[in-house]
């Protein structure tokens, strides 16, 4: 053999190499093969991850997830049937007034998680929760093994989780149609089925990777995959976050330091109250 | 006596192994661990708050529509809704509103449709656990750092850090600042910064931004807390309320559910006139 028909041989396999690494990809999003790259503190019993924190989405995935967090199909893009993405389309002209995220609803799973607000993960052996700042919604983990409670639709979803490795793999159905995956339009049926998996890739960032499915809505799962930032400011809190009506009875966002917020501030109106 | 607490620590320092846990707090648990050995406790010796409970029966809404009159109170006779229904004259109120406060309750007694609670609003506090009683659980999650409670009505959330910082002071919201801290056994948690409006029952009940409250959680067995609370309120009470019920453990084959209210409201419009509230009102 001579020398240079080794080196066409490298580069051949090399080549092979490259074309597979463009067709796996999607399958990797099923299995996860990669390696952990970040090993995170246990809790006391010396085993669970600790992924307790206050976390926080960077970006504006929560405007439109498509182009911005939309992993798989590699296009960004969710692949709608045509007449879901005629619905999209139509969500997407009304969005100022239909986006039901702003008469302060439930975000639904996945959106809560990339929302321009915080998070909190709650945890201890055994048990797991996050607390979504955004209108006080919070979701318990059940451990996998019992059913899925998926008697009725929900805002936020039934979850039943397991740890692989370092990795919480959770598995979410039960979610109301009402519900939409960003400020766009974005949206699913009630047979939504979303396979989350958390991860942390080091002492302050969380991957979050969401794989869902629906069979009337799009004609093939798809993936989202984000990051949260750990929130380090000493002192960091969820805060109470309550939406006020006005005048109209339209609900808006008060912050619990805004004065306004305080009943004083607008007593009157309260205590002559418009009549229902 | 001595010897036993000192091995009791020396336990509890091997137990927490390669754990973070404060080596003080161990001592601290070691002496708790002697006072009573039989509740279950987390690495720092503190009582093991965690699970799904639900409250039996008491508290300001001991009735489905509640109010403060005649439900169990910690003061010296009870009252209780079951004396009510024995037969016997209704209990002596176990409050006293300010004249001005006095008249504003009268007001908003006509006015039940405006309980906030109605509107899909945070409950307040003691409200968030005083829910009807056997309706309503709440899942409390605990580490080092925090007693979190998990309610399912309203999806109320309180995490309660358990380092007895301060209030801040520019916040004010419907479940006020909780910080909490352990006497001993006891979970004592002082809440304030209320936003003012709270009501405090289905009945026009209610407590302003003054409203002061001094919370007990004391785990008696594996599947009983009892609960106290302490409402002080000096421009709406003459003197402070108190309050005593206690929470079930939930069977572990039962799961915390959603409680959706603003998604789909359907309760407001029994308030209403068109509704027949105005009729029920005026008998």
């Amino acid at each position: 053999m001579t020398p240079s028909r080794i080196v066409r041989v490298v580069l051949s396999s090399a080549a092979m190499a490259a074309l597979l690494a463009t067709a796996v990809p999607a399958l990797m999003a099923q299995n996860d093969s990669r390696p952990a790259p970040f090993a995170p503190a246990r809790l006391w019993d010396g085993k669970t991850p600790d992924f307790r924190g206050i976390w926080q989405a960077r970006g504006n995935a929560e405007q439109n997830i498509e182009g911005r967090i939309v992993v798989d199909p590699p296009d960004g893009k969710i692949p709608y049937k045509p007449e879901a993405l005629a619905r999209r389309q139509q969500n997407y002209r009304n969005r100022a007034t239909a986006d039901p995220s702003l008469k302060c609803y439930q975000a639904g799973v996945p959106r809560a998680t990339y929302l321009a607000t915080p998070l909190q993960i709650l945890q201890s052996p055994g048990n797991f929760a996050i607390v979504y700042q955004d209108n006080h919604a919070f979701r318990v983990f059940h451990p996998e093994g019992r059913p899925h409670f998926d008697a009725t639709d929900w805002w936020m979803g039934d979850t039943r989780y397991r740890w692989q490795f370092d990795t919480l793999i959770a598995d979410v159905v039960a979610m109301t149609d009402l519900a939409w995956l960003d400020h766009a339009g974005n949206f699913h049926s009630s047979e939504f089925h979303v396979v989350e998996k958390y991860r942390m890739t080091s002492a302050n960032t969380l991957e979050y990777e969401a794989r869902m499915e629906d069979p009337v809505v799009y004609s093939r799962p798809w993936t989202l995959r984000t990051t949260l930032y750990r929130v380090t400011q000493p002192g960091a809190r969820i805060i109470e976050d309550e939406c006020l009506e006005d005048a109209n009875g339209v609900r808006h966002h008060v912050s619990p330091s805004d004065p306004r917020n305080l009943l004083k501030a607008d007593y009157s109106k309260w205590k002559q109250g418009a009549r229902p | 006596m001595t010897r036993a607490l000192l091995a009791a620590a020396l336990c509890a320092v091997a137990a927490a192994g390669s754990s973070l846990w404060p080596l003080v707090a161990q001592t601290a648990a070691a002496q708790s661990r002697a006072a009573d050995a039989t509740l279950p406790r987390l690495p720092d010796g503190r009582p093991d708050l965690q699970g799904l409970w639900l409250k039996s029966a008491g508290g300001f809404q001991g009735l489905f529509i509640g109010s403060l009159d005649g439900t169990n109170f910690a003061a010296p006779g009870g009252g209780g809704r079951g004396a009510r229904a024995g037969g016997g004259p209704p209990a002596a109120p176990r409050y006293q509103y300010t004249p001005e406060a006095e008249a504003e309750r009268q007001d908003r007694l006509k006015r039940g449709y405006e309980d906030p609670e109605a509107r899909c609003h945070l409950p307040g506090v003691p409200r968030a656990l005083d829910q009807p009683g056997g309706l309503y659980p709440v899942q409390i999650i605990q580490d080092e750092k925090y007693v979190a409670l998990l309610h399912e009505a309203m999806h109320d959330v309180r995490i309660i850090p358990t380092d007895n910082s301060p209030h801040p002071s520019n916040y004010w919201a419907w479940d006020g600042d909780s910080r909490g801290r352990w006497e001993g056994d006891t979970f004592v948690v002082d809440v304030s910064n209320f936003n003012g409006r709270t009501w405090l029952d289905m009945a026009g009940n209610f407590v302003d931004e003054n409203e002061h409250v001094v919370e007990r959680f004391r785990l008696l067995d594996r599947d009983t807390i009892q609960y106290e609370a302490t409402v002080t309120d000096p421009t709406v009470f003459v003197k402070p309320i108190e309050m005593r019920f206690t929470l079930k453990r939930v069977p572990p084959e039962q799961q915390i559910l959603e409680y959706s209210c603003l998604e789909g409201e359907r309760s407001l419009q029994h308030y209403t006139d068109e509704d027949g509230g105005k009729k029920r009102r005026a008998k």
